[in-house]
């Protein structure tokens, strides 16, 4: 009988364990639910909010690639899936080729450079640039003109520096300079 | 002034001489010798005309930034009648009853065939413009239109530094250190050094 006793305490010792720790498991997850951490929802639900998201992420994204340089002398504003300039996109190797030979000139260099101050009629270029004679001049500008980093006024004449050419002659002095760095180390 | 009171003559003129129409630090229109003349009137006073000969129309449609020029400048021979209207005192001057042989030089039989022409024109240029009620008197400048490859009309309105060009692809306004261009893939705002770009 005692026996009987021992083991029906032993049982009642062990429901009594289990019940704590079904207890224990039901006030977790009340408390979960509570602090808002734990919803259980399904995989379904889930899954079309993480696309919604996404969705969402997406269009911030492009939103904000759209307007993204704000510089000191102005805005610019790019249209969603338009790569910036510092992207690489693809350009013909003959219209690469044509940018680089017509930067790949001394003279033409020294030209860009003189345009950089601001637009100039030929006679001031051939002012500073004494070294370079009149027909070379207008053959250098010529060339700079055809790949696109200089255009001439039709009216007053004077040469400027393109946005493009700009780029051009500042992305040069940059490579060189980082070889010649490169060079020294 | 309005435009319904515009009315073309029937009086063919030739230029004497070259004759600049037009010419700011921006643009210059101008016409050579033997250009054929047509004369638009308002109440029997000359308000403009129908030109048709050697033309030339030079626009620095650029916009000069801190980053560089954008635009490309506009050069074209005037082969087709253009429009003018504004200012013509100047013009005048250099003008005279055309002959048989100056407009045979521009390839018409007899005046009726320019003034036909010129008709299509003025036609096609005050379409629309009928009922609208717009007007243009004295002092409102130069407008220009000239005819394209496609038949459409380029419209070149100019008053002191007050420039605004409008053809297929391009719009560009401008007024002192403001300049906007609009090109296909672009447009631009520039006041002053201010630099907005917007691209497609």
């Amino acid at each position: 009988m005692s026996e009987d006793l021992k083991e029906e305490m032993k049982k009642l010792r062990e429901e009594i364990e289990n019940l704590k720790e079904q207890l224990k498991d039901v006030t977790e997850r009340k408390l979960r639910r509570s602090r808002g951490i734990y919803i259980d929802i399904g995989n379904r639900v889930h899954d079309y909010i993480e696309d919604v998201m996404e969705g969402v992420a997406e269009g911030i994204h492009g939103e904000l690639e759209k307007s993204i340089f704000i510089g000191p002398r102005g805005v610019r504003i790019f249209r969603r899936g338009e790569p910036h300039e510092e992207d690489e996109v693809e350009v013909s190797f003959p219209k690469v080729a044509e940018v680089m030979s017509a930067l790949g000139q001394e003279h033409r260099l020294r030209i860009l450079n003189e345009l950089m101050s601001g637009g100039k009629y030929i006679n001031e270029l051939q002012e500073r640039l004494s070294e370079i004679t009149a027909s070379t001049l207008s053959s250098h500008l010529k060339v700079l003109e055809e790949a696109g980093l200089v255009v001439q006024e039709k009216v007053r004449g004077r040469y400027l520096i393109t946005m493009p050419g700009r780029t051009a002659y500042k992305m040069a002095r940059r490579v060189t300079r980082f070889l010649e760095r490169r060079n020294q180390e | 002034m309005i435009w319904q009171d515009y009315q073309l003559d029937n009086t063919v003129l030739r230029a004497t001489e070259a004759v600049t129409l037009w010419q700011t630090e921006r643009g210059i229109v101008e016409i050579g010798r033997d250009t054929l003349a047509i004369p638009i009137k308002v109440s029997d006073q000359r308000k403009g005309y129908i030109f048709h000969g050697n033309g030339k129309l030079l626009l620095d449609t650029i916009v000069e930034t801190e980053e560089g020029a954008i635009g490309k400048p506009v050069e074209k021979e005037i082969s087709e009648p253009f429009i003018m209207l504004g200012d013509t005192e100047e013009t005048q001057q250099r003008l005279s009853i055309a002959s048989k042989e100056d407009l045979t030089k521009m390839g018409y039989g007899n005046s009726q065939e320019f003034v036909a022409k010129a008709e299509d024109l003025f036609d096609k240029f005050f379409r629309g413009r009928v009922h609208s009620r717009q007007s243009f008197g004295e002092g409102r400048g130069l407008i220009f239109a000239f005819q394209n490859e496609a038949s459409r009309l380029a419209i070149l309105v100019a008053k002191g530094s007050k420039l605004v060009y409008k053809a297929i692809g391009i719009v560009f306004v401008s007024h002192e250190n403001k300049v906007v261009l609009k090109s296909p893939g672009e447009v631009v705002c520039s006041n002053s050094g201010k630099l907005v770009i917007v691209r497609k």
